[in-house]
């Protein structure tokens, strides 16, 4: 049993716990958006930090990562955490725009407007790669791949159909934290017909 | 197996999203209430690394052996509590999940948190009882000693027998040609592959000196039996006499694709206008063409844009050759602007070098041969323009021959009319897919090239090995769930052979040497297609079986209030969209109940029957959209049986539209909840169903024939069979059959009636009394029981010189 704090009250957890799984356990919310319960942790939006103070030395840890240790002291609503959940909230509605779901989360804690520039208006995924990680590791297939300018779909070669992967199983939509993957997955799975289309 | 089952129940929290909307202490008082509910607790966050902890120590500690957690997405979550719970000695089909949050907690924003919970008990004591209702069955141990067979005269059959040799593993090569002749074959099936056929000569020499393959010489093969471990195929002899019997662990199919000559609308003629194939034979046979060759790569044109690759590369390598060899050869590779050039930067040197041509033209207007030119259009240009030509070479029509269609049906490598072996695939998730991809290699799999086939070959034998492996270390077992075929029922009917998809049924002999049939547990997916449509229930879903599915349907009726409907919602299409609906902001009309099925074709009517008869007053079926069921025409099969309640419904004088069938997407969850409310409305809008003993007779006389054999069997027999290309099956004559069926069916129904009814009253029955007791028309009673009489189903005696009726 590893004991730490959590907003100053004692937790326990197990090696192997993180941060995040262990103030879940106890009932402490953390937000997070590249977190989901069915895939590996990625650390990939850093929404999900937290503050570890030891005497006046105090860091940044994102927590869906952070793995639980003895005698740490964090904390998830401090004053430096709350400023740096509005920077990234900030960033994101730069980066996205369009994205409704985005809008009101950020809304939720407080942030409406972002100081950064608008780079595409019509963004909507913020490449957290939930989607890819739930096709690889939950799906098995590997039908979608994320690049600079969202996710698109891996395919083996020009033409080869029977290579296009996606089962059209639908994880991936339900994992979108941003509702992006609900206005793309036409463009990946295409029709069943299509997929087996003959070619004799 | 004896001991009383017991199941655990975890709710989940899942921070505020079910705590904040559910009364989780109403949830858990009542389902501790549940009947084989040994254990219940509830978790902030069960899916975390906490949370699986504590459910782990509650298997251990209340020795639970089936467990339920009433959490979100089985879609999203299944996977991940499989895995974690195997070490506790749970296995797949022993864990069940509720989706509490998302299809009670999030979208029912007119419910309180009481009633939510009220909800969520309905749907969670539906899983206990159908996971109670399990017989567990455990997985079949596979052991695999005899060689491997790789037969069908493919070019892989070499690389194949290579790589098991490697692998230490005995292979048997079936070829009906020796090694010259399938050199020869090559530049007919993989036109301008010259350069690689060294390589293959390579591996013949090395595949003739290893003493783990053998060689045989074969005629055409005729039959295969057996399973996986254990498969004996026979073959024509070449030299005539005796078939020649191949014994074999497994058997792998490398099969090449053919090649034809494209029509006349190209202007082939096999002299001046001729395809890749030819090209090639004249090249290695006569030399090299004269003149201006050009090599118009017109799949584009021909329909199959998706082998232009390949013949860009056959063209490419073809017209190196060519100029490389002759200085009186010009050569221009003329394609469609969209096909990308395949070559790398060094071949773009090479060819410019050679000073090979390419042209691409503009395929808005197909180009047209003439005698010496073919017109064209290029991008952004009006002007019509010619392209000389001596020489030519049009892309192949790549095709499955006969031979290779042959192999694959007696391997049960399904096919479809005009399609290469492995275009069609079910969209399952790979775990759900058939052996089909470890065991068939070469381009009449899908068209490649040479190395590809060659790589594929080599790929199949390493599955196969790794297979072999697992054999040889006792560890090859099947999937938990798999078809599961009981001889002492099984009549030898062959409709669950023809309905599979996976290949995995075979013909046996059954009990006193009539033919029946068993699964290959190894290839068998768990679809569950065969065991639903079995005449006499002799297939069953072993560890999801109709009987849990019954048990399921009925606990969820039993709790129903009258307005509230049952619903069945398959992975992909009803599941799915009730998951998305919360994500989507939207709410759902709290009445329906939605139980979890794999694919709607999996659903025996019994179950729907059963959902009726213990207080269900509305049942629907989600499904997928027509065309996108992802299991070979489950939601056909849906149809078929919804329709046949339908009639039954009727004939009991109830409304037809107590039972349904609806398609949903999962990425149009508003057109879903639509559905939903568009039913709900319908049958709350309905009286529910008297429950007086009339009309429970009715409901019993319902559920019972549905398991009569001769419905179910006129039933199978209309199913959509996997080679159909239509919606619903296209075999019959939609109202002859239909009202053949709707006769047969009222006979049964009535036939069923009368000797429940006889059954009931336990002493002789008059014409007249039955008629009273049936509310029916007596002239149609008499002609019933004369009927049952003469097939002896029920005994005339004369009492009081009146007819008496007795089973
Ligand atoms: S589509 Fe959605 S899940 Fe995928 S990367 Fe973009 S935001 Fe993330
Ligand atoms: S729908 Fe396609 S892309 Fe999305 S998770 Fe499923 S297989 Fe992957
Ligand atoms: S299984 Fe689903 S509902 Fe349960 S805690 Fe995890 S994410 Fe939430
Ligand atoms: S459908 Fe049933 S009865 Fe017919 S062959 Fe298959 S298992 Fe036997
Ligand atoms: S949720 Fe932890 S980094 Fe995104």
């Amino acid at each position: 049993m590893l004991k730490f704090r959590i907003n100053d009250i004692d937790v326990e957890a197990e090696p192997g716990w993180t941060v995040l799984e262990t103030a879940r356990e106890y009932g402490i919310e953390i937000p997070t958006l590249c977190f989901h319960e069915a895939v590996q942790a990625s650390g990939a939006c850093r929404l999900c930090m937290v503050e570890l103070r030891e005497g006046d030395w105090t860091k940044l840890v994102a927590s869906c990562v952070y793995p639980a240790k003895d005698g740490l002291n964090v904390y998830t609503e401090s004053e430096r955490i709350t400023n740096v959940r509005r920077w990234i909230f900030e960033m994101l509605l730069s980066e996205c725009p369009a994205s409704q779901e985005i809008r009101d989360m950020a809304a939720k804690y407080g942030v409406t407007s972002t100081r950064f520039a608008i780079k595409d208006p019509e963004q909507d995924c913020i490449m957290c790669g939930l989607c890819t990680r739930v096709c690889a590791e939950v799906v098995g297939v590997h039908a979608i791949a994320t690049q600079s300018r969202g996710v698109y779909k891996r395919i083996g070669s020009p033409f080869m159909k029977p290579n296009e992967a996606c089962v059209a199983c639908g994880s991936c939509v339900s994992v979108c934290p941003t509702g992006a993957m609900a206005r793309r997955i036409d463009l990946v799975r295409g029709k069943m017909e299509e997929n087996q289309t003959n070619a004799a | 197996m004896s001991t009383a089952p017991k199941v655990g129940v975890f709710l989940c929290e899942c921070g505020d999203k079910i705590k904040g909307n559910v009364d989780m202490g109403l949830l858990a008082q009542k389902v501790v209430e549940t009947p084989d509910v040994a254990f219940c607790k509830t978790m902030p966050y069960p899916c975390l690394k906490p949370g699986i902890a504590g459910i782990k120590k509650a298997i251990a500690d209340a020795g639970l052996d089936r467990i339920v957690i009433a959490g979100c997405s089985r879609r999203l979550m299944m996977k991940k509590f499989e895995n974690e719970m195997k070490d506790s000695g749970l296995d797949v089909g022993q864990i069940a999940m509720v989706n509490l949050r998302d299809h009670v907690a999030l979208v029912h924003p007119g419910l309180e948190p009481a009633q939510r919970a009220e909800k969520g008990v309905k749907l969670i004591r539906s899983s206990v009882a159908d996971l109670a209702a399990m017989v567990p069955g455990l997985r079949f141990q596979i052991s695999i000693e005899k060689p491997v067979l790789i037969m069908g005269d493919g070019i892989a059959t070499y690389a194949a027998a290579q790589q098991f040799a490697r692998h230490g593993v005995e292979s048997i090569m079936a070829l009906s040609l020796d090694d010259e002749e399938e050199i020869r074959l090559l530049h007919e099936r993989y036109p301008g592959e010259r350069q690689n056929f060294g390589r293959v000569r390579n591996i013949m020499k090395a595949v003739e000196e290893s003493p783990l393959v053998q060689r045989i010489t074969v005629g055409d093969p005729i039959a295969k039996n057996g399973k996986t471990g254990n498969y004996s195929v026979s073959f024509e002899n070449p030299e005539g006499g005796a078939p020649i019997a191949v014994e074999a662990g497994l058997i792998m199919a490398c099969l090449d694709g053919e090649m034809e000559s494209p029509g006349p609308e190209f202007g082939h003629n096999g002299d001046s206008v001729i395809c890749q194939s030819e090209a090639d034979e004249h090249l290695w046979t006569v030399g090299p063409y004269k003149g201006n060759v050009v090599f118009w790569i017109n799949d584009v044109e021909a329909g199959t844009p998706e082998f232009a690759h390949l013949s860009m590369r056959g063209a490419w390598s073809l017209g190196r050759a060519m100029v490389e060899r002759s200085d009186k050869c010009n050569v221009t590779i003329f394609h469609n602007q969209d096909t990308p050039l395949p070559l790398s930067a060094e071949e773009r040197r090479i060819s410019r070098k050679l000073g090979i041509q390419w042209v691409a033209y503009d395929g808005k207007i197909c180009p047209t041969v003439q005698a010496r030119n073919l017109t064209y259009l290029v991008k952004d240009d009006g002007l019509e323009r010619e392209l000389p030509w001596d020489q030519l070479i049009l892309s192949p029509v790549r095709v499955v021959g006969r031979h290779a269609i042959d192999v694959a049906s007696l391997l049960n490598l399904d096919h479809k009319e005009g399609r290469f072996l492995r275009a069609y695939h079910a969209q399952v998730r790979p775990e759900n897919v058939g052996r089909k991809e470890a065991i068939l290699a070469g381009s009449a799999a899908y068209p490649c090239d040479l190395s590809q086939a060659l790589a594929q070959g080599r790929r199949a034998a390493i599955k196969v090995a790794e297979t072999i492996d697992l054999s040889k270390d006792g560890k090859l077992f099947s999937p938990a769930i798999v078809s599961v075929i009981d001889l002492e029922k099984c009549i030898g009917c062959g409709q669950c052979e023809e309905l599979c998809e996976c290949g995995a049924i075979q013909v046996v002999e059954g009990i006193g040497g009539a033919f029946g049939r068993a699964v290959d547990p190894l290839i068998c997916t768990g679809g569950g297609t065969g065991a639903a449509a079995c005449p006499e229930q002799a297939m069953y879903l072993q560890n999801a079986s109709t009987i849990q599915r019954e048990a399921a349907a009925g606990a969820l009726a039993k709790e129903l209030a009258p307005g509230e409907v049952a619903a069945f919602g398959c992975t992909w299409g009803g599941y799915a969209a009730a998951d998305n609906v919360a994500k989507s902001g939207l709410a759902m009309d709290p009445r329906l109940h939605m139980i979890y099925v794999p694919c709607v074709g999996q659903i025996d009517a019994t179950v729907m029957a059963k959902a009726l008869l213990d207080g269900a007053n509305g049942v629907i079926l989600f499904g997928c959209v027509p065309e996108e069921c992802h299991h070979s025409y489950g939601v056909d099969h849906g149809w078929s049986r919804v329709n046949m309640l339908k009639k039954l419904l009727a004939l009991a004088g109830f409304d037809r539209k107590r039972i349904a069938l609806a398609h949903a997407d999962f990425n149009n969850p508003e057109g879903f909840v639509k559905t939903v409310e568009g039913y709900t409305e319908i049958i709350a809008g309905m009286e529910p169903i008297e429950r007086s003993p009339q009309n429970l007779e009715k409901l019993h006389a319902i559920y019972d024939t549905t398991k009569n054999s001769r419905v179910r069997l006129l039933l199978s027999a209309a199913l959509r069979r996997p080679w159909e290309s239509v919606y619903r099956g296209a075999q019959r004559h939609a109202l002859e059959y239909d009202q053949e069926f709707a006769g047969v069916l009222a006979e049964e129904f009535a036939q069923t009636r009368l000797t429940r009814a006889l059954k009931a009253q336990g002493e002789p029955q008059t014409i007249k009394d039955l008629a009273v007791h049936l509310d029916a028309d007596k002239d149609y009673i008499a002609e019933m029981l004369m009927e049952m009489a003469s097939e002896g189903k029920v005994n005339m005696i004369h009492k009081q010189r009146k007819a008496h009726f007795m089973v």
